[in-house]
C-alpha cells in the first residue's frame, strides 16, 4: 500500500488549461460590460515638486464623469514597517507617476478627457534620483517628516533618506581582518531594476455592495489588499471583501496592494461598478520593480580558504516609498550572508529613499542580486588565494550543524551533495572546452557553476476541507492561481492523497476573504508549503471524523482503517469496507456534514540572540538551495552572449509534480536570463524610466532560450507537507550569478554589473569602461550604518 | 461637431480619391499604409486627432512586377510579399533579406515598403538601406502629376515633406550584381536593428570588386550610402576578412546615434562585423555559385 | 462610420470610430475577451487573430480598414469538446501557466501548422518570434508542438 506522500506524487494536469486555451478564462481585465464604468489615474509627470494647487471642479462637469477622488478621500498612509505611503500625493510629489487624482467615467475616453481638465499647479523641488545622491551629506530629504510616521514594526535604525536599516553582527570581524595570515578581498557590484511584465497588468474591479466594498482584483495577496484598503480609507477591515479571478501572471509585482483603494473609493462615490486597469505604459513606468542595488563585500580569507571574516553593505533603492524593500533588508542576512560558513560577519542592509518610482517584490527578491554579488566575490576570492572555484565551494558551503549569518543552526548536508550531483550532470556532456577558448566560429567560450541559498516564506495560512455527500471534497483557502499552478497541481494532489480520493474529486476554491481564513499570500514559494500544510491539517481532521463514523459502521478500530480509491477499507482486506459517500451519509444522520479546518504558520527556527537588528525574521524556517551551471559563447565583434547549455540542481524537498516543477524551472531560469542579459531599465534625468513598452524593454524570446537540463534533489529536511519545499521561486535565484561568472571566466575581466547587454559586454571586452567604483559605500563597515 | 465629409478613417478606392482627401484635409490627415507605425501613436504620446487615409484598397499599389530591366514594387506591398516575390534574384537579395528578417513575422505581414521609407522618425528601418544600395528610385504621385526621385534625394527632404503626395512605386534597376543585407539585433531576432547594412557589388576580372554600392542604416538618424568604403573596396577580392579590415578605416563617415537601445560608439563598433557577415553571406550563397 | 465584419463566421456590425483597433472592437464591443491586448505595439502576439486566414496583430489593425473582412478569433478555432491539434498538444503536455499569451500562441501556431505540417524546432522558434511568453520559458511549449509534428509525420 502506498503511503500518503507517495500517493500525492503524480503528473496531475492543471484543470484551468482548457479554458485558457479556448480564450474563455475571465481575468480581472476581462470583467466588463455595460454596467461597468472606467477609471484612470492622473499621475505626476515630474519627480519632485510641491503641489500649489489642485482643482478638480472643472473635471467634475465633464461628460460622463461619475466620480473623482483625491487625497481628501484617502486619509490613511500604509507601508511595511513604516506607514510612509499615502495613496494620493497631497502637498508633495515624490516620484514621476505618482497618483494625484482618480477619475471614473462612463467610458475610458471620457475619464482621460476629465483627467486633462484637472488644474494642477506645481513648484519644482530638488530631486534625488540615485542612491549616491540620496546618501550625500545635506542631500534633500524625500521624506522630511520621516520621524513623524507611524512605526508598524519596531527595531530598525532609520534616518534621513535611509528608510530602513537592518544589521547583522556575529563574532569579531575587526579581529578577523587584523589577522596577519589572511588575504582581504574587496569587491563592489551593481545591478539595475527588473520589470516583471505580467501579461495581465495590475487591474481591479470594485463595487460597493450592502454597505461593504467588494474588490475583484488581480493580486497575489487578497488579505493585504483588504488590510491596506481599509487602512487608507480609514474603515474597519471587515468592510472590505476581496475576491480574485484568474491572475495573468504576478512574479511578485502583485504581492502588494496597488490600484485597489482607488477603485474602491470611486465605486462608493459613484455607486457604480468601477474598472481600473493600468495601461501597459503605466504598468511599465510605475512597475514595482526588482530594485536596483549597490553592494560592497569585504572578506578576510586564509590561504587554505577559510572565510574568517566578512563585512558587507547592501544598498537597496526603495524609490519614493519604503514598500517591500523595508522588509527585504531582512533577506540580505540569508542570501548574501548565506551559502558559506563564516567565522565572523557584519552586514548592513539598507533601503534608501530616492525620487523614483517605488520598487517591490520580484521572484527571489533580494536573493537574485545578492547571489550575483556573492558568487562573483567568491570567484574573486578564489583568484586572490589561488584556489579552485569548485574546491573552495565544496570546502565552505554550509552543511549539517553549521551556523548561518544570524547564528541559526542548519540541518542536513544539502549543498555539498548537490554540487556532486551537478558534477555528475555535467559529466554526461563532456566537451573538453576551456574557459576563454575560441570556438570554431571565433566566439569565446565561458562556463561557471554557482551555489545559492533561498528560503520558503512561511507564515499564516488557513484551510477548510468540506467532504461532500458525493465523495468529493471542497478545499477553501485564500490561495489564488497566478499561473504557477500551485492551486491546480500541488493542493488538489495533497488533499486527494490525504483523503484517499482522486485529485479530480478535489474542488479548489479561489480566494474570497469572506469565505476563507487569513493568509499571507501567494509568493515566496509558500503556497505548496503553507497553504499545503494547512490543507493537510484540515484533511487530518476530516479523516478523523470520517474514520470515527466508519469505525462504528465497520465494527473496526480506526487505526485498522485506511482511505483509498474513494473507499474506507479494513487494512489488508481490500473490498471489505464501504464507500466514502456511505460514511458521509451516515455521518449526516449522526453529527452532521464532515468538514475539517487546518492552520499553519511555520516552526519558528531561532537565531543566535543579539546577532540581528531591524530584521522582520531572524532565521529562515525552510532553507532552499540551488546549484546552477552555465555554458555560453560570447561574440567578440558584438558582445552578444549565447547560452549554449544551462543546468540546474534544485533542492525541492519532495517533488509532487515533476512536470509542473519542470515548467517552473524552465520559466524561472529564462526570466533570470532576461535579467542577466537583456532586460534593462534606465532612469532618466526626469526621474522616469526610459523603457515604456515592449520595444525597449527586451524580454527573452523563443530564439534566445535553451531547454534547461535539471536534476531534482529530494530528501533535504523540510517542515512542508509531505516534505515539500516550494519549487517555483528559486529557479531564478542564481541565473544572474552563473551567467555573470561565466562571462567573467570567458573574458578574464571583472564582471561587476548586470544586465550584461551586448554593449556592456563589448565595452568589457574592449576595456572601454572604468572599473566600477561605489565611493558612497565606505570600506569601513561601520560608516555604512546609522548605529555607528 | 464633425462636419467633414470624411470619416475618421477614409478607405480610398483609387489614388485620386486618396490624393484629394489628403489635399483637402491637409495637416489633419495622414496616409495609412500597413498601420504598424500610425497605430502606435498613443504609445509615443502623440495625441493629434488625425483622419487616416487608408490606401489598402488601391490594388495598383500592391503589385510587384519583376522583368529583365527592373523590379517595380507597389508602395503597399508588405515585407512578407516582397521577401517572397524577390526570393531567388541575386541582385535583389538585399531587399528580399531585409524584408524577410525585419521585426517579427506578424509585423512583416502588415508593414509596407511605402510606410517603411516614409516614416521619418524611424531610424532603424531595414528596407531603406537596401533600397539605397540597390539604387532604387521612387515614383511619387500628386494631384498635379507624377515624378520620380532617387532614394537619397527623397531621404534628404523626408523630414519636412508634406503628405499631400504619395509614394506609389519603387523602381529598382536589374543588374548583374549580387547583393545582401546584414543586421544586428540585441536579441537573436524580433528587434529593430541597432545597425544594418546593405551591400551590392559587381565582380570584374579575377573576381575583384569592380563596382559597389553600400548603405548603412540605424547608425545615424537617417540611412545613408557609405561612399568611402564603396570606393576603398574597388579592386579587392571580396573576402570577409579583407572587407572588414577596409571597413575599419572608413568609419569616420559616421556619427553614431546615442539612443535607448545602444550608444553611438556601439553602432560603429559593430559595423565592421556586419561587413564581415555580409561578405561571408555573399561568399556562401550568391558569389559562391557565380564563381 | 458603420463597419461590417464576419467574426467567427457570423456577421457583426460596428458603429463607432473607425480608427479603433480591432482588438478593442472584439473585447469591448463584441465582449469576446479571449483576444488579449498586452503590449499594443505588435511585439507580444497576445492579440493575434486571423484576418482572411492570415495571423495578424489585432492591436495594430484599425477596424475601418477591415470592412468586409473575415476575422477568426481564439473563440472561433475550436469547440469546448474538440480542441484543435495545437490546443490539444498544449493541454496534453500541461504547458499552460498564467495563460494570457496562449490565445495568441494558438492563433500563430495553428496557422504555422497549416502551412508547414512538419516544421523543425528552429522553424517553430522563428515563427514564435512575435509571441512572447513571460511564464514558461518557451521550450515546453515547443516540445508540445514538436509532438504534433511527429504524429503527423508518422500517420
Amino acid at each position: 500500500m502506498q503511503n500518503t506522500a507517495d500517493a500525492a506524487v503524480m503528473n496531475f494536469p492543471r484543470r484551468d488549461a482548457r479554458d485558457k486555451l479556448l480564450g474563455r478564462t475571465k481575468y480581472t481585465i476581462d470583467v466588463g460590460g455595460s454596467e461597468v464604468i472606467h477609471a484612470v489615474l492622473l499621475r505626476a509627470d515630474v519627480a519632485s515638486a510641491q503641489v500649489l494647487r489642485l482643482d478638480v471642479e472643472a473635471a467634475r462637469s465633464m461628460p460622463g464623469v461619475r466620480a473623482i477622488a483625491t487625497w481628501e478621500d484617502a486619509p490613511g498612509a500604509h507601508g511595511i514597517g513604516i506607514a510612509d505611503h499615502p495613496i494620493f500625493a497631497r502637498d508633495v510629489i515624490r516620484y514621476h507617476g505618482e497618483p494625484i487624482a482618480a477619475i471614473a467615467a462612463e467610458t475610458l475616453e471620457q475619464a482621460h478627457a476629465a483627467a486633462q481638465a484637472i488644474t494642477l499647479e506645481l513648484a519644482p523641488l530638488p530631486a534625488v534620483l540615485t542612491m549616491a545622491q540620496a546618501l550625500e551629506k545635506d542631500a534633500p530629504l524625500v521624506h522630511p517628516d520621516w520621524k513623524d510616521y507611524d512605526i508598524l514594526f519596531e527595531g530598525a535604525a532609520r534616518g534621513g533618506n535611509v528608510a530602513w536599516e537592518a544589521t547583522v553582527a556575529r563574532g569579531d570581524t575587526d579581529a578577523a581582518f587584523d589577522r596577519t595570515d589572511v588575504t582581504i578581498v574587496d569587491g563592489v557590484y551593481r545591478v539595475g531594476r527588473q520589470s516583471h511584465v505580467p501579461f495581465e497588468p495590475r487591474a481591479v474591479v470594485a463595487a460597493f455592495e450592502d454597505g461593504r466594498h467588494h474588490i475583484q482584483t488581480s493580486t497575489q495577496v487578497p488579505w493585504t489588499v483588504r488590510h491596506v484598503t481599509a487602512r487608507v480609507l480609514n474603515i474597519p477591515e471587515s468592510q472590505v471583501r476581496v475576491t480574485v479571478p484568474a491572475v495573468g501572471g504576478g512574479f511578485g509585482l502583485k504581492f502588494d496592494c496597488s490600484l485597489e483603494p482607488y477603485a474602491a473609493i470611486l465605486a462608493k462615490k459613484s455607486g457604480r461598478v468601477v474598472s481600473l486597469v493600468n495601461s501597459r505604459r503605466e504598468e511599465q513606468m510605475t512597475c514595482l520593480c526588482r530594485e536596483n542595488a549597490e553592494i560592497r563585500i569585504r572578506s578576510a580569507v586564509t590561504a587554505d580558504g577559510e572565510i574568517v571574516g566578512r563585512e558587507a553593505t547592501v544598498l537597496m533603492d526603495c524609490g519614493a516609498y519604503g514598500g517591500e524593500q523595508v522588509f527585504l533588508t531582512t533577506m540580505t542576512a540569508h542570501t548574501l550572508g548565506g551559502n558559506y560558513r563564516l567565522g565572523s560577519v557584519r552586514l548592513s542592509s539598507r533601503a534608501i529613499y530616492t525620487n523614483t518610482p517605488p520598487n517591490g517584490a520580484f521572484r527571489a527578491c533580494n536573493g537574485v542580486y545578492n547571489t550575483f554579488a556573492l558568487e562573483r566575490h567568491t570567484d574573486e576570492i578564489c583568484d586572490a588565494i589561488g584556489m579552485d572555484r569548485m574546491e573552495f565551494r565544496r570546502h565552505n558551503v554550509v552543511g549539517d550543524q553549521d551556523i548561518g549569518a544570524t547564528g541559526q543552526v542548519f540541518e542536513g548536508d544539502v549543498l555539498r551533495p548537490m554540487i556532486d550531483r551537478m558534477q555528475a550532470l555535467c559529466a554526461k556532456h563532456p566537451n573538453g572546452r576551456e574557459n576563454g577558448q575560441r570556438l570554431d566560429d571565433g566566439r569565446i567560450y565561458g562556463r561557471a557553476m554557482t551555489v545559492g541559498t533561498w528560503f520558503i516564506f512561511v507564515g499564516p495560512s488557513a484551510a477548510t476541507v468540506n467532504l461532500n455527500v458525493d465523495g468529493s471534497a471542497t478545499l477553501v483557502t485564500s490561495g489564488v492561481e497566478i499561473g504557477s499552478g500551485s492551486m491546480m497541481h500541488a493542493l488538489p494532489q495533497i488533499v486527494a492523497a490525504g483523503l484517499g480520493i482522486a485529485p479530480e474529486q478535489v474542488i479548489v476554491k479561489t480566494a474570497d476573504t469572506d469565505a476563507a481564513g487569513r493568509d499571507l499570500g501567494v509568493g515566496g514559494g509558500r503556497t505548496t508549503v503553507s497553504i499545503g500544510a494547512a490543507s493537510a491539517a484540515a484533511c487530518d481532521e476530516v479523516r478523523d471524523k470520517l474514520l470515527a463514523v466508519a469505525s462504528e459502521m465497520l465494527q473496526t478500530a480506526p487505526e485498522q482503517l485506511v482511505l483509498a480509491d474513494g473507499r474506507v477499507e479494513i487494512r489488508g482486506r481490500p473490498g471489505s469496507g464501504t464507500t466514502i459517500q456511505k460514511v458521509v451519509a451516515e455521518a449526516e444522520t449522526r453529527t452532521g456534514p464532515i468538514s475539517g479546518s487546518g492552520a499553519f504558520t511555520g516552526p519558528g527556527i531561532e537565531a543566535m540572540p543579539g546577532c540581528a537588528a531591524g530584521h522582520f525574521i531572524d532565521a529562515i524556517d525552510i532553507p532552499v538551495f540551488a546549484v546552477h551551471d552555465c555554458e555560453l559563447a560570447i561574440d567578440p565583434d558584438t558582445g552578444q552572449v549565447e547560452i549554449l547549455a544551462y543546468r540546474v540542481v534544485q533542492d525541492v524537498g519532495r517533488a509532487l509534480n515533476h512536470r509542473a516543477i519542470h515548467g517552473q524551472i524552465q520559466g524561472g531560469v529564462v526570466q533570470g536570463m532576461g535579467y542577466a542579459l537583456h532586460e534593462e531599465i534606465t532612469i532618466n534625468d526626469q526621474g522616469c524610466f526610459d523603457q515604456t513598452g515592449f520595444e525597449a524593454y527586451r524580454l527573452p524570446l523563443a530564439q534566445d532560450v535553451v531547454p534547461i537540463e535539471f536534476d531534482l534533489f529530494e530528501g533535504a529536511p523540510s517542515c512542508g507537507p509531505l516534505g515539500t519545499k516550494g519549487a517555483g521561486e528559486v529557479p531564478i535565484l542564481n541565473v544572474g550569478a552563473t551567467i555573470g561568472c561565466a562571462i567573467a571566466n570567458a573574458t578574464g575581466k571583472q564582471v561587476s554589473q548586470l544586465p550584461l547587454t551586448p554593449p556592456r559586454v563589448l565595452a568589457l571586452l574592449d576595456g572601454r569602461d572604468e572599473p566600477l567604483a561605489l565611493n558612497h559605500i565606505s570600506a569601513i563597515w561601520s560608516d555604512n550604518t546609522l548605529r555607528r | 461637431m464633425d462636419i467633414t465629409p470624411y470619416p475618421k478613417l477614409f478607405l480610398a478606392n483609387d489614388l485620386n480619391e486618396a490624393l484629394r482627401a489628403l489635399r483637402e484635409l491637409a495637416d489633419s490627415a495622414i496616409p495609412l499604409a500597413g498601420a504598424t507605425w500610425v497605430m502606435r501613436a498613443p504609445l509615443r504620446c502623440e495625441t493629434a486627432d488625425r483622419t487616416l487615409i487608408d490606401l489598402s484598397r488601391i490594388e495598383a499599389l500592391r503589385t510587384i512586377n519583376i522583368d529583365q530591366q527592373e523590379a517595380v514594387i507597389g508602395a503597399l506591398a508588405t515585407h512578407e510579399q516582397i521577401a517572397n516575390a524577390l526570393n531567388g534574384y541575386n541582385d535583389l537579395a538585399a531587399l528580399a533579406q531585409a524584408a524577410g528578417h525585419s521585426a517579427n513575422p506578424a509585423i512583416r505581414r502588415m508593414a509596407t515598403i511605402g510606410g517603411n521609407i516614409c516614416t521619418a522618425e524611424f531610424a532603424a528601418a531595414d528596407l531603406v538601406p537596401a533600397l539605397l544600395a540597390l539604387d532604387a528610385r521612387l515614383e511619387i504621385e500628386g494631384l498635379d502629376g507624377s515624378r520620380t526621385q532617387t532614394m537619397a534625394a527623397f531621404l534628404e527632404a523626408r523630414a519636412t515633406r508634406a503628405h499631400t503626395d504619395l509614394v506609389t512605386r519603387l523602381i529598382i534597376p536589374r543588374t548583374q550584381r549580387t547583393s545582401t543585407h546584414a543586421r544586428l539585433t540585441l536579441r537573436k531576432a524580433g528587434d529593430y536593428p541597432v545597425a544594418n547594412l546593405s551591400v551590392s557589388i559587381a565582380l570584374g576580372a579575377g573576381g575583384k570588386i569592380s563596382a559597389a554600392t553600400v548603405a548603412v542604416g540605424a547608425v545615424e538618424a537617417v540611412a545613408k550610402r557609405w561612399t568611402g568604403f564603396e570606393e576603398a573596396i574597388i579592386g579587392h577580392a571580396p573576402s570577409p576578412e579583407k572587407m572588414q579590415m577596409i571597413a575599419k578605416t572608413c568609419l569616420e563617415e559616421f556619427d553614431g546615434r546615442d539612443a535607448m537601445d545602444a550608444p553611438g560608439w556601439y553602432r560603429l563598433r559593430v559595423l565592421t562585423g556586419l561587413v564581415a557577415n555580409a561578405f561571408s553571406t555573399l561568399q556562401e550563397t550568391t558569389l559562391g555559385r557565380a564563381m | 462610420m458603420t463597419i461590417t465584419l464576419t467574426v467567427n463566421r457570423e456577421e457583426r456590425i460596428f458603429s463607432g470610430d473607425p480608427r479603433t483597433p480591432l482588438v478593442d472592437v472584439l473585447r469591448d464591443h463584441l465582449r469576446m475577451t479571449g483576444t488579449k491586448a498586452v503590449c499594443r505595439e505588435g511585439f507580444c502576439g497576445a492579440c493575434m487573430v486571423h484576418v482572411d486566414g492570415a495571423p495578424m496583430a489585432s492591436c495594430l489593425l484599425p477596424v475601418g480598414s477591415l470592412d468586409g473582412a473575415a476575422v477568426t478569433t481564439i473563440e472561433g478555432v475550436a469547440t469546448m469538446e474538440h480542441l484543435n491539434a495545437v490546443q490539444q498538444a498544449f493541454e496534453d503536455h500541461d504547458v499552460v501557466q498564467c495563460g494570457m499569451c496562449f490565445p495568441g500562441m494558438v492563433m500563430t501556431m495553428s496557422r504555422l501548422f497549416q502551412t508547414n505540417t512538419s516544421p523543425d524546432r528552429d522553424e517553430i522558434k522563428a515563427a514564435m518570434t512575435g509571441n512572447i511568453c513571460r511564464c514558461t520559458g518557451y521550450e515546453r511549449i515547443i516540445d508540445a508542438l514538436m509532438s504534433i509534428r511527429t504524429n503527423e509525420v508518422t500517420s
